[in-house]
């Protein structure tokens, strides 16, 4: 049996052990253990390579800010700040069918600004728009659905890391990446919007629960509504975290990276002096930080050594091959690139993604004709899919482990983020027919 | 056709896994698959007893920077980039260059010396040996520069600067009243653009693709010298275990990708260095009176890493030096001083 | 669902083993959560010292990097105890109405399976971390900064042993489940 084959039927087994319930991290583990040994052929070759992707796996500056970013979350949960800034999007979105969920999106565009990766998004927005949304009405599955898709948003608008790796690996400029990433940043936004509208206006059982709206209906009845002084000493601590982190990066006090250590400091300091945090909420946050950092950090280390399994099955080699000797036209090139990385978005992460996939095809892009920025861009949310797509689906994985519900099935998620997908799917058929989008 | 046949069978084929970290657009990554390969192919078809199937692994997708001398010691490749300067812990005596700067910048003087050096310097060589590998050749980076936002043509413009400088290149900002600040290649260009840092040091061949030049339009060629990086190299179970004419051919063809990769990191500093001054980079050269200046500037930085080293890294570090000498070449401050 | 699993899970449920475990991994865990509460400070540190005192704290972003590490690994035993490592159960929950046996039989040999990684982690890590014990391996830059390898590496041999010990305890002595399923 060939090596690729052989890669394939691992591809299969972990598809069915995550099918059949298995813990993902440890289905992916196992499976590219044993694909290691049998490729190799080699027991203590396949410890070694083990070794290797526990100890430097995730040992990364970026993953690092990944828990600050879910203690920024915890944090802006437990002052109430969250809440605060939902119940005023509610009053100002009242009349809005959706608003909420547009509320999500908005935030998570303006967050978008501060992180460059789309799991810490994820991580912040479950904790802080979820509850709120569920609360109002909405179903599950669709708010989750909602934090999921909008994350994506981090990526796209810059800073971002995966413009930042696909700058480096097509060697184009960073900077050209990421100003040609905020028009898509911003039709992509757009697009979620009108979706949720049409989805509360004609589909509402899709995204309302009929009875807790019915409850909160009543509930509201016999609210006051909110003055406007209170609507601003309600929106004041966020405007005051958002300004903060986002004047501090763009006036070059802080990187991106340490945005997520700084955040996580000012959502500290405004909890300390909302005095919300006693001794024992601080630990309760401290803990729930942890427990959520681990289930996705994990998950990164399981899938950091499945991807070198891969590379050990000659998967990357063999795709590399195939693309280039199919020998197809600038259009046929472009669709069988997406759906190559669409494909892997499913059963691997972004950055090995981006890795396997770059040095291959930019260069054949490049002698087809196409603007390396633009094809960049593409490249780059077609990748992003992936964070939504099952069985491996990191943004949902997030959503799920910050949510620590267990009554919210990761399938729900899934299925809540698939309108997202599609509005993703669309974006990218009109970016790839009218350049002019992203390139200018 | 029978004959032909025939022929391919009489060649024994061997399997050889080789790998890097980085995709093979990178200088060092480079050496490997467009001399060595072909070199070793070449050698073997001389003589028709054998013939490679090269399994390539490059481009980080195996193993990552992090693991370099891991992945080559034990055997996930059996010939690999090994990045020294990544190993400061476990093969420090390699990193001598990046404790004396502005020893030189000639690329072909550093691959020479090097390749010299651990075959003659038990230390060098046994510090390959220790860690289950056979050096084959040496991997060199060009001249590190500044490149920054504001232009320097002195040690006294870096006063107050803050300057992207991870790891040991901290040291060559040292007294000089410049903030060294962590980042890496990816880093560089949003911290330089929003401010976080002011400049970066590094090489023309390493820094061209990022596009630093964008937001740091000002390069000052300081003359901190080109680097050791570290060597390619052979796992040494591997080595045993083949037929010795094969063997042979791997560290005949090692010597010449030593060359080859001289040759190639000029060429390609030069090219790149052509297309960044085209996109609008203002060059400064250093002069050796600013060299010297710079150089005086810095505390014995060398001196921490003899004591840590204790005999063997003095004597490495003389060694280097004497190389240098023999060769002609001056470096800006004698680092042996006083050691 | 055939059998309400709204059993209430009281502290008499647990069996005194399983607690007695959850006690120390629960520590374990406390000292990842501690040091991520301890990397926050430090990048405010380094961001303080570097625009106001012009005093960058050298060495964050690899001593991150290498926290991040040290934090999974220390808090995963305690996660993989109480369950929360993600999975898909949507076909599991479906099978268990027809085939309960089944999926009894498949929730054994996962946890197995990951016993048997969990202890091969544990096992494959050990030689670095000898190593890094008798060469005294260090990671930074000599004569700025540096830190024993060591302990980096020991967490992850813990670590394996610990999760997978966590593993088997949830399997052999489960406790009852309280949430039922939301409405989706
Ligand atoms: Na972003
Ligand atoms: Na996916």
């Amino acid at each position: 049996m060939s090596s690729i084959t052989l890669g394939g039927l691992l591809v299969g087994l972990l598809l069915v052990l995550i099918l059949l319930g298995m813990r993902i991290a440890i289905a992916l583990i196992s499976v590219a253990f044993l694909g290691v040994w049998l490729l190799r052929d080699n027991f203590t070759l396949a410890m070694k390579l083990m070794s290797i992707a526990t100890y430097n796996g995730v040992a990364n500056y970026l993953f690092a800010t990944i828990p600050l970013f879910v203690l920024m979350g915890q944090l802006v949960s437990v002052s109430n700040v969250g809440k605060d800034t939902f119940e005023v999007a509610d009053a100002l979105l009242r009349r809005v069918l959706g608003g909420l969920g547009i509320a999500t999106v908005a935030a998570n565009t303006v967050f978008a600004a501060v992180t460059g990766v789309s799991i810490a998004s994820a991580a912040v927005f479950t904790k802080v728009a979820v509850p709120e949304m569920t609360h109002h009405g909405y179903r599950a599955s669709f708010a989750t659905g909602v934090v999921a898709g909008s994350s994506i948003l981090g990526m796209l608008i810059p800073p971002s890391l995966l413009l930042i790796i696909y700058g480096v690996l097509a060697e184009v400029s960073i900077g050209k990446m990421f100003v040609a990433g905020l028009v898509p940043g911003v039709l992509l936004a757009g697009g979620f919007v009108v979706m949720i509208m049409l989805a509360a206006r004609f589909r509402p059982d899709m995204v309302f629960d009929a009875e807790r709206l019915r409850e909160k209906r009543l509930s509201m009845a016999e609210l006051p509504r909110l003055t406007s002084r209170q609507l601003l000493s309600k929106s004041l601590p966020i405007l005051l975290l958002v300004v903060l982190v986002i004047g501090g990066l763009y006036s070059g006090f802080f990187t991106p990276t340490e945005a997520g250590g700084v955040g996580a400091f000012a959502a500290l300091i405004v909890a300390l002096l909302r005095r919300s945090l006693t001794g024992r909420k601080l630990w309760q946050v401290m803990k729930d930080t942890g427990s959520v950092s681990v289930g996705i950090l994990i998950l990164l280390v399981a899938a950091n050594f499945y991807g070198q399994m891969l590379a050990v099955a000659g998967v990357p080699a063999a795709i590399s091959d195939f693309v280039r000797e199919i020998g197809l036209g600038p259009v046929g090139f472009l669709i069988l690139h997406i759906a190559l990385v669409l494909l892997m978005g499913m059963i691997l992460d972004s950055s090995s993604i981006l890795l396997i996939f770059v040095p291959i095809s930019a260069p054949i892009a490049l002698a087809l004709g196409f603007d390396l920025i633009h094809f960049g861009i593409l490249t780059v949310i077609a990748v992003e899919v992936g964070l939504l797509t099952p069985p491996f689906g990191i943004a949902i994985f997030t959503v799920h482990a910050a949510l620590a519900d267990r009554r919210v099935p990761l399938e729900a998620i899934f299925a809540g983020a698939l309108p997202f997908v599609a509005i993703m799917l669309l974006l990218l058929v009109l970016l790839a027919a009218f350049p002019g989008l992203v390139v200018y | 056709l029978p004959f032909l046949g025939r022929r391919v069978g009489a060649t024994e084929v061997i399997d050889i896994q080789i790998g890097s970290s980085h995709p093979t657009t990178n200088i060092w990554a480079h050496a490997m698959q467009a001399a060595l390969q072909p070199e070793v192919d070449r050698l073997l078809a001389e003589k028709g007893a054998y013939s490679v199937r090269w399994h390539e692994n490059y481009g980080g997708t195996l193993y990552k920077f992090t693991d370099t001398r891991t992945a080559v010691r034990d055997g996930i490749v059996d010939i690999g980039m090994v990045g020294t300067l990544w190993e400061g812990s476990a093969m420090p005596l390699q990193n001598i260059t990046y404790y004396t700067p502005f020893a030189n910048d000639d690329h072909m003087a550093v691959i020479d010396i090097f390749d010299g050096l651990t075959e003659t310097l038990p230390e060098l060589k046994d510090s390959w040996t220790a860690q289950n590998m056979q050096h084959l050749s040496s991997l060199i980076t060009d001249s590190y520069g500044i490149y920054a936002n504001f232009p320097i043509t002195s040690v006294a413009d870096v006063a107050n600067r803050r300057l992207s400088a991870p790891g040991s290149s901290a040291n060559w900002l040292a007294g000089t009243g410049a903030t060294p600040v962590d980042g890496a290649l990816t880093t560089y260009y949003t911290d330089i653009q929003t401010g976080v840092s002011e400049g970066t040091l590094s090489f023309a061949s390493g820094i061209q693709p990022t596009r630093v030049y964008e937001v740091a339009p000002h390069l000052a060629r300081v003359g901190f010298g080109a680097m050791y990086f570290g060597g390619i190299a052979a796992n040494l179970d591997f080595m045993a275990r083949l037929p010795p004419e094969v063997a042979e051919a791997i560290v005949t063809a090692g010597k010449h990708t030593s060359s080859a990769h001289g040759a190639y990191v000029t060429e390609r500093s030069n090219a790149a260095l052509t297309e960044m001054q085209a996109a609008g980079l203002q060059t400064v050269d250093f002069d050796a009176a600013a060299r010297t200046e710079w150089a005086a500037t810095l505390p014995s930085i060398v001196q921490p890493w003899v004591e840590a080293n204790g005999e063997p890294g003095l004597k490495v570090l003389h060694a280097y030096f004497d190389a240098l000498a023999a060769r002609g070449l001056t470096p800006a401050r004698d680092w042996t001083s006083g050691l | 669902m055939a059998t309400p699993s709204h059993a209430p899970e009281g502290p008499g449920k647990v069996p005194p083993f399983r607690r007695g475990l959850q006690a120390v991994l629960d520590i374990m865990g406390a000292a990842g959560t501690v040091w991520i509460f301890g990397l926050m400070l430090m990048i405010m540190a380094d961001v303080a010292g570097r625009n106001l005192l012009q005093m960058p704290v050298t060495g964050v972003a690899e001593i991150a990097s290498r926290s991040v590490v040290a934090i999974v690994f220390l808090m995963l035993p305690a996660a993989a105890l109480r369950g929360n490592m993600v999975r898909a159960d949507f076909l599991v929950s479906r099978l268990n109405r027809v085939a309960p046996g089944v999926i009894r039989l498949l929730e054994w040999l996962f946890c197995l399976a990951g016993v048997a990684i969990f202890v091969l982690i544990a096992v494959s890590a050990w030689p670095d971390t000898a190593e890094a014990w008798r060469t005294r391996e260090f990671f930074g830059v000599q004569g700025v900064w540096t830190l024993p390898v060591f302990p980096f590496r020991l967490i992850i041999v813990v670590s394996g042993f610990a999760t997978a010990l966590a593993l088997a305890i949830a399997q052999l002595m489960p406790v009852a489940q309280t949430a039922a399923p939301l409405e989706i």
